[in-house]
C-alpha cells in the first residue's frame, strides 16, 4: 500500500463526507413523499468493498449504524457476481434491512475492474404494502402481515433495469407513483455518488484512496478512544421500559450491561426482555444502529462516524430477544421503539461514567394516522401526524429544546406548515403552542412538548390508527433529574365521551367533527432540581413555561 | 457628475467614484462600527482628496450614491435589534420558537437552546381565525386585542411585529389590529405579516415579520443620521440601499422591508460580478469572494444573479427572495491546526482582524492560511497593502512550522498543506452551492474577488474540473463598484394556490395586473424613469415541497392555453434543475410574483488598459510549488491588453495578489483584467 500523508488523507476525507453529503441533497430535491422531502427519513453513505462504514451524511440519525449490515447482506448472497452498473436493493429486515418501510439501493463502485466502495442510499417509503396503508401494522404478529419483504435483489444488471422485478414491487404498494417517484430519487443518489467516486479514484489512484481510507477509520478510532478514555472504569447497568407490547404486557425492560476499560466498551444487551409478539421487536441492524447512535450521542459531534469510531465498541446481544428478534418476527415499529430505548438504557448506564457528557431523555414518538375522504374534492387522504413534537431531554449544555423531537431524529423532523396543511387536508388546528409544566424538573429542565387541538372537517367518518409509546413512561431523567411528563392523548368524537387513546391501535373510526387533543410528551430533566438556578425558574415562569408551583427548587 | 458606491464591510468602509467618462477613484478607510455614517463621511473626504476637491464641492458634483450596509445585520448577528413584541392568532404564539421542531447540528445533543428574538411572554395570542378558504371563523376580538395591547404597552416594546394565521388571504385583520396599535402606542413601529411577505407557510412569514421589525428601528435611525450627516456636508442626491436581492431602493423602502437588507454587503459583490459578466462576456460564473474570515460563494447563471427565496442568519429564518449566497467559514485568517484523529483541519476558528494572523504582528501566534501564503512566498512581506502594511515573516514561519512539528513535517510542508485543504474545502463548498442549485459547475468560469481569492482561485478550478479563473483589476472593492451597476427593484408576492390545469384563466390575468399595477405605484412614487415588470410564479409538482422559481416573462398571458404554457415553462425549468419532468402531472402554483425594476443609466463604459508591447516583469519571488523555484512578479496595473503570463508567476497590485500555478496562462482583458485559462 503506499505511503499516504495525512494532508492527502485529510483532503480525500473531505471529498468523501461531500460526496456522501451531495447524495443526500440530490435525494432531498427529488422525492416526492413528504417523509423524505421534509420529514428527512433517509441516509446516505459511502462503504467500503467489505461493508465498512467509510462516510455518512449527517440527515436522521436512526440508520448511522446500520448501513454495512445491508451491504453485508448483499455481498453474502450475491457474493463475487457484482458487476458495473448493477444496482441492489433490500429492505427485510432479516436480510440486513432495519424496518419493511425502508428500502435500501447500493451501486458498487469499480477501479480497474476491482471493487472498492459501495455507494448506499436507504430510504422510508410512505408505504410497503401489508394489510395497513402506511407500514405501521400494530395488529400484525408476524412480518408477512406488515408488507412486502424485499431480500436482496439485483435491480438494475449491468445497467439495464429489470422491468419484471419493478413491477413486482409496484403491484405491492398502495401508492405506485410515490413509491416510484422514491426509488427513482434513491438510485440517482447512489449513481451520483458512484460518478463522483469514480472522478476521486481517477484523481489519486485507487491505492492512494485505499491507503488513505484506512488513515481516516484509523484516525477516527484515536478520537473515538480518546474520549472514550476520559471516562470513568467500571462496569454500568441501565435499564429503559417500554410502556407495553399492544397485547396487554406492559413494561418491555430493555437492559444495558456497559463495560468500560481503558479505551474500550463493551455493550451488553442480552439481559433484554424476550422478543415480543408485536412491531416492538427490533432487528438486528437496527439494534446495532440504535448502540452506534448512543455513543455519537456521547461522543463528540465532530467525531466522524465511520466504521472506526465504532471500533472500540463490542456488542453483545441474543437472538430471540426484543433487541434482536427471530425471524419471522414483526419490527415495523422499531427504529423508533424500541430503538429509542436501547438508546436510553446505554446512556442511563453511562451516565455516571460521563456526566460531563450524558443527556436526559428525548421523548418518545406517538404518532397518529388518519384516513378519510375531502369533501371539498371527494378524495381520499392519509395524513400522519408529524405536529405537536415532544420535548428534547436536558443536557450538560443546559435545559432541553422545546418540542424538537425523539432520539431517533434529535431535532431533524419538520413538522411543516399549518396552512399548508389545513389547505392540502379538511383539518383544523385550533392550537398549537407549548405544553406547560411538562419538561422533567432539574438542575437543567427537559423541553417543553406541545399541546395540539385539531379538528377533522370531514363529513363522513375517518380511519385512524396510532403507533409509538411513551404514554405511561416519560422520557428519563438522569444524574437526579426527574423524568419528563408523559404523553396523553384523547379523542372527542362529538356527543361521545372523550377517549384516551392508546398507543398501539389499529382501526380506530373517528367521527366527524373529532377534535383529537395531544398533549406530547416533554423531554427529561438533567441533574438535582435543589441545584436550579432561581433566575432560570424565574425565567420559565415569567414565560409561561411553567405555570403551578415548582415541586421542589432554590 | 459622479457617481458614488460605498460599501461598509466589518474592516474597511470602501467607496469607488465614477466620473461621467468612467474614471474610477477608490477609497479606503476603517469601518466605525458604532456609527457606520462616521465611516462613510471619513472615506468620501478621502475620494474628495484623492480628486482634490473638498468634501461639499465633491457631493455637490454627485448625483447619486448608493450604500450597503451591515447595520441590519449586525443588529441582527449580535443580537442589538428592537424590543420587539409578536401578534398572533390565539393558540398559536409559538410558531417563532418551534422552528417547524428543527434543531440544528444533528449529533449536538448538547448545543444549548438559542433564544429566539422574541420572549415568549412577548408573544401574545389574539382571538381571530380565518381559515385556509378564506372564511372568517372568528372575527378579531377586540377586547383581546385591546389586552394585547396593554401589555405590549406595559412591557415598552419599541416594535410590534404581526402575523395572523392565513393572512396572505385576508389582511383585514392585521390592519385593523395596525390601527388599533397606532392609537394606543403611536411611537411604536409595526409591521404586518400581510405586507413583509403575503405568502402561505406561517413559520417563514411570522420569522421575516419579526426580523423585520427586529432591525426596521435600528436601520432607520443609521440612515437618517447618514442622510443628516451628508445633507449638513451639502448633499442633496438620492441615496439608494442595496437590497438583499441585489436591487435597490430608496431610504423609506429600505426601512419598510428592512429585512430584505440583512444581504446588503454580498449583494453588492453579486451585482458587480453580474456586471462583470457582460464586460468580459461570460454568462456563467461562479464568483467567489473570500475574505478574512469567510467566503461568499454565488452564481451568475446566463448572466443573472440565481435568488434563493429563503435565508437562515444567525439562527433567523428570512423568507424575502435574496441572492443565493453561500457562506463558507474559510478565509484568510482561518487557523490551521491539528484535530483529535490526527488529521490537518483549517477553520472554521479564524484569528479575525484581532489579533489576526500571526504574521501581522498583533499578537496573534496561530498559523492561519495568510501565514502559510507568507510562508510558501506568495505574499510580499514588504509589501502588502501597497507598502502601508509590513507583514512578519518569521512570525508566520514559527506559526507554521509549530504545525509541521505536531504533523511530523517540515514548516513549508505544513504551510502547502494548509492551502492544500483549504483550496479542498473551498472547492467543496462551491461544488454543494451549485450542486444544490442543480447546476454543474464545470461549465461555468470562477469569478475571483476580495482580498485572499486570487492565491487560491486556479488550484480550486483545478479540482473542481473548470477551466477558466477570471480576476478583476479593481478585485478588493467589486462589491463598491458592483453597487453602482445595479437597478432599482421591487419585488411583489401573492399566494394563488391551485393545479395548473385548475387555473382561472381570467383572475390569473387579473392577478398580475394588480400586482404589477401596485409595484409600479408604489416604484413611480420614487423614480420617474422607464419601468418594466418581470413575472414569475413559484411551483413544484402536487407531493414535492420545494417550489421552484418559473421564469413568465417570455409567455403571452393572453393566449388562450395559458395555462398549458405555465405548465411547459414550469417542466422546462424542472428538467434544467433535476434532469427529468413528468408529463402526466400537473404542477401547483403556490406563489405568484411581480418584480418591478427601474432601469438606472448606464455606468460609463471602463477605461480601457494600456495597449502595446508586454510589460515585462518587475521582479521575481522565490515561492514553493511542490518545489522552490523563483517566479516572475508582474504589476496587474500596468499589464497590456492582449499580454500573456504563464505560470508560475505572481500578478500583484496593492491590493489583490494572484498566484499562477504550472500550467496556468493568464490573458490580460481589454479593461486589464486577467482572464486565467487552467489546464484540466
Amino acid at each position: 500500500m503506499p505511503d499516504v500523508d495525512p494532508i492527502t488523507a485529510s483532503v480525500i476525507q473531505h471529498r468523501l463526507v461531500a460526496i456522501a453529503e451531495e447524495m443526500g441533497e440530490a435525494m432531498l430535491r427529488t422525492s416526492y413523499s413528504q417523509i423524505l422531502n421534509s420529514s428527512r427519513d433517509f441516509s446516505t453513505a459511502i462503504c467500503g468493498h467489505d461493508s465498512r462504514l467509510v462516510a455518512q451524511a449527517e440527515h436522521i440519525p436512526v440508520h448511522v449504524g446500520a448501513l454495512p449490515w445491508g451491504v453485508k447482506a448483499v455481498i453474502d448472497f450475491f457474493g463475487d457476481d457484482v458487476h458495473p452498473g448493477d444496482v441492489f436493493l433490500l429492505n427485510d429486515p432479516y436480510h440486513g434491512g432495519s424496518h419493511l418501510p425502508d428500502l435500501t439501493a447500493f451501486v458498487p463502485v469499480f477501479a480497474n475492474g476491482k471493487l472498492l466502495f459501495w455507494t448506499v442510499n436507504r430510504a422510508h417509503h410512505s408505504d410497503i404494502g401489508g394489510a395497513t396503508p402506511g407500514a405501521y401494522n400494530a395488529s400484525a404478529k408476524e412480518i408477512w402481515q406488515e408488507g412486502l419483504r424485499v431480500p436482496p435483489i439485483r435491480l438494475y444488471a449491468g445497467g439495464e433495469l429489470r422491468q419484471d422485478l419493478m413491477q413486482m414491487l409496484t403491484v405491492n404498494v398502495r401508492h405506485p407513483r410515490d413509491f416510484q417517484g422514491d426509488l427513482a430519487a434513491q438510485i440517482g443518489s447512489v449513481r451520483l455518488g458512484e460518478r463522483r467516486l469514480e472522478t476521486l479514484l481517477e484523481e489519486f489512484s485507487a491505492d492512494v484512496v485505499a491507503a488513505a481510507v484506512e488513515i481516516i477509520l484509523d484516525a477516527a478510532e484515536k478520537q473515538a478512544r480518546q474520549v472514550i478514555a476520559t471516562w470513568k472504569d467500571g462496569i454500568y447497568q441501565g435499564v429503559a421500559l417500554l410502556d407495553d407490547d399492544g397485547r396487554g404486557n406492559q413494561d418491555i425492560a430493555i437492559r444495558a450491561k456497559v463495560s468500560k476499560q481503558g479505551d474500550g466498551l463493551e455493550v451488553d444487551l442480552s439481559a433484554s426482555d424476550d422478543e415480543v409478539t408485536s412491531f416492538v421487536n427490533s432487528s438486528h441492524a437496527n439494534m446495532q444502529s440504535a448502540v452506534a447512535m448512543a455513543l455519537a450521542f456521547l461522543f463528540d459531534p465532530e467525531t466522524p462516524k465511520n466504521d472506526g469510531s465504532l471500533r472500540p465498541v463490542k456488542v453483545v446481544a441474543r437472538e430471540g430477544s426484543v433487541v434482536w428478534a427471530k425471524p419471522g418476527a414483526p419490527v415495523t415499529l422499531s427504529t423508533s421503539h424500541c430503538a429509542q430505548e436501547i438508546i436510553e438504557a446505554i446512556i442511563r448506564a453511562l451516565a455516571p461514567a460521563c456526566p460531563d457528557r450524558a443527556m436526559a431523555g428525548w421523548g418518545r414518538r406517538f404518532r397518529i394516522a388518519i384516513k378519510g375522504e375531502d369533501p371539498r374534492n371527494g378524495k381520499q387522504f392519509i395524513w400522519h401526524m408529524f405536529h405537536a413534537r415532544p420535548g428534547a431531554g436536558a443536557s450538560p449544555g443546559g435545559d432541553g429544546w422545546h418540542g424538537s423531537g425523539e432520539w431517533h431524529s434529535t431535532g431533524g423532523l419538520k413538522f411543516g406548515s399549518i396552512e399548508v396543511a389545513e389547505s392540502r387536508f379538511p383539518l383544523y388546528f385550533r392550537r398549537h403552542e407549548y405544553r406547560p409544566n411538562s419538561g422533567g424538573d432539574g438542575k437543567y429542565v427537559g423541553g417543553a412538548g406541545v399541546d395540539l387541538e385539531l379538528q377533522v372537517e370531514t363529513e363522513t367518518a375517518c380511519h385512524g390508527n396510532t403507533a409509538g409509546d411513551g404514554a405511561r413512561h416519560g422520557s428519563a431523567g438522569i444524574l437526579g433529574g426527574q423524568d419528563g411528563a408523559p404523553h396523553r392523548y384523547l379523542m372527542r368524537a362529538p356527543g361521545r365521551r372523550p377517549k384516551v387513546l392508546s398507543t398501539k391501535e389499529e382501526g380506530i373510526t373517528v367521527p366527524a367533527g373529532t377534535i383529537f387533543e395531544v398533549h406530547s410528551a416533554g423531554g427529561g430533566g438533567w441533574g438535582p432540581p435543589q441545584e436550579r438556578e432561581q433566575a432560570a425558574r424565574d425565567y420559565d415562569r415569567k414565560n409561561g413555561y411553567v405555570t403551578k408551583r415548582a415541586k421542589t427548587g432554590g | 457628475m459622479y457617481r458614488i458606491g460605498i460599501d461598509v464591510g466589518g474592516t474597511f468602509t470602501d467607496l469607488v467614484a465614477i466620473d461621467g467618462e468612467g474614471q474610477v477613484t477608490l477609497g479606503k478607510t476603517p469601518s466605525t462600527p458604532a456609527d457606520q455614517s462616521i465611516g462613510v463621511m471619513n472615506g468620501l473626504t478621502q475620494v474628495a482628496e484623492s480628486l482634490g476637491l473638498q468634501l461639499a464641492e465633491l457631493l455637490a458634483r454627485t448625483e447619486r450614491i448608493v450604500h450597503g450596509t451591515t447595520v441590519a445585520t449586525n443588529a441582527l448577528l449580535e443580537r442589538k435589534g428592537a424590543k420587539v413584541g409578536l401578534l398572533t392568532t390565539a393558540g398559536h404564539r409559538d410558531v417563532l420558537e418551534m422552528r417547524e421542531g428543527l434543531k440544528p447540528e444533528r449529533y449536538n445533543l448538547r448545543l444549548p437552546r438559542p433564544e429566539a428574538l422574541v420572549p415568549r411572554h412577548l408573544c401574545l395570542g389574539v382571538e381571530e381565525r380565518i381559515k385556509a378558504d378564506g372564511d372568517i371563523a372568528m372575527p378579531l376580538d377586540e377586547a383581546s386585542l385591546a389586552k394585547a395591547i396593554g401589555r405590549l404597552k406595559r412591557e415598552k416594546v419599541t416594535s410590534v411585529a404581526v402575523c395572523y394565521l392565513h393572512a396572505y388571504r385576508d389582511d383585514r385583520h392585521e390592519k385593523m389590529t395596525r390601527a388599533a396599535l397606532a392609537a394606543a402606542l403611536p411611537d411604536v413601529h409595526v409591521c404586518l405579516s400581510s405586507e413583509v411577505l403575503p405568502q402561505i407557510k406561517e413559520y417563514e412569514r411570522v420569522s421575516t415579520t419579526v426580523v423585520n421589525a427586529y432591525v426596521a428601528p435600528i436601520l432607520a435611525g443609521y440612515l437618517s443620521r447618514l442622510e443628516q450627516a451628508l445633507k449638513t456636508a451639502g448633499y442633496d442626491g438620492p441615496v439608494l440601499i442595496i437590497l438583499s436581492h441585489g436591487g435597490i431602493a430608496p431610504i423609506a423602502e429600505a426601512i419598510r422591508m428592512a429585512a430584505g437588507t440583512v444581504l446588503s454587503g454580498p449583494a453588492g459583490g453579486v451585482s458587480g460580478a453580474r456586471h462583470a459578466a457582460g464586460l468580459v462576456g461570460i454568462d456563467d460564473l461562479i464568483p467567489f469572494d473570500m475574505g478574512g474570515t469567510s467566503s461568499d460563494i454565488s452564481l451568475i447563471v446566463d448572466g443573472q444573479a440565481t435568488l434563493a427565496s429563503d435565508r437562515q442568519i444567525a439562527n433567523s429564518r428570512i423568507a424575502l427572495p435574496s441572492l443565493d449566497i453561500v457562506t463558507l467559514g474559510a478565509g484568510g485568517g482561518s487557523i490551521a491546526r491539528v484535530g483529535a484523529g490526527g488529521l490537518l483541519e483549517v477553520g472554521p476558528q479564524s484569528a479575525g482582524a484581532i489579533p489576526g494572523p500571526a504574521c501581522y504582528g498583533n499578537g496573534g501566534t496561530e498559523p492561519t492560511v495568510t501565514d502559510a501564503s507568507m510562508v510558501l512566498g506568495y505574499l510580499d512581506p514588504e509589501n502588502f497593502l501597497g507598502g502601508r502594511a509590513r507583514l512578519d515573516l518569521g512570525a508566520a514561519e514559527a506559526a507554521l512550522e509549530r504545525l509541521g512539528t505536531s504533523l511530523g513535517i517540515t514548516g513549508v510542508r505544513a504551510a502547502e498543506g494548509v492551502h492544500r485543504v483549504v483550496n479542498t474545502q473551498m472547492a467543496e463548498g462551491v461544488r454543494l452551492a451549485t450542486v444544490r442549485r442543480g447546476v454543474d459547475p464545470r461549465r461555468f468560469a470562477l469569478l475571483a474577488f476580495g482580498g485572499a481569492a486570487g492565491l487560491h482561485g486556479t488550484e480550486m478550478a483545478r479540482q473542481l474540473n473548470l477551466g477558466r479563473v477570471v480576476v478583476p483589476r479593481i478585485a478588493s472593492v467589486l462589491s463598491a463598484w458592483g453597487m453602482l451597476a445595479t437597478e432599482l427593484r421591487l419585488e411583489v408576492t401573492r399566494t394563488h394556490i391551485g393545479d395548473t390545469s385548475a387555473l382561472d384563466i381570467a383572475a390569473i390575468n387579473k392577478l398580475y395586473e394588480e400586482m404589477e399595477a401596485e409595484g409600479q405605484q408604489r416604484l413611480r412614487s420614487w423614480f420617474d424613469g422607464a419601468i418594466h415588470a418581470v413575472r414569475s410564479a413559484d411551483m413544484r409538482y402536487g407531493e414535492q415541497i420545494f417550489e421552484i422559481d418559473v421564469p413568465l416573462d417570455q409567455i403571452d398571458f393572453a393566449a388562450p392555453d395559458l395555462l398549458a404554457r405555465i405548465k411547459a415553462a414550469f417542466e422546462h425549468r424542472h428538467e434544467a434543475l433535476y434532469t427529468y419532468s413528468l408529463a402526466d402531472q400537473d404542477p401547483v402554483l403556490v406563489n405568484a410574483r411581480v418584480a418591478t425594476v427601474g432601469a438606472l443609466p448606464a455606468l460609463p463604459e471602463e477605461p480601457l488598459a494600456a495597449t502595446g508591447a508586454p510589460t515585462p516583469a518587475i521582479g521575481q519571488r522565490r515561492i514553493y510549488l511542490g518545489e522552490w523555484l523563483d517566479a516572475p512578479v508582474y504589476d496587474f496595473d500596468t499589464l497590456t491588453v492582449g499580454q500573456t503570463v504563464p505560470g508560475p508567476a505572481l500578478v500583484v497590485s496593492e491590493t489583490t495578489n494572484v498566484l499562477l500555478r504550472n500550467g496556468d496562462l493568464a490573458t490580460t482583458t481589454p479593461h486589464g483584467w486577467l482572464d486565467i485559462t487552467v489546464p484540466i
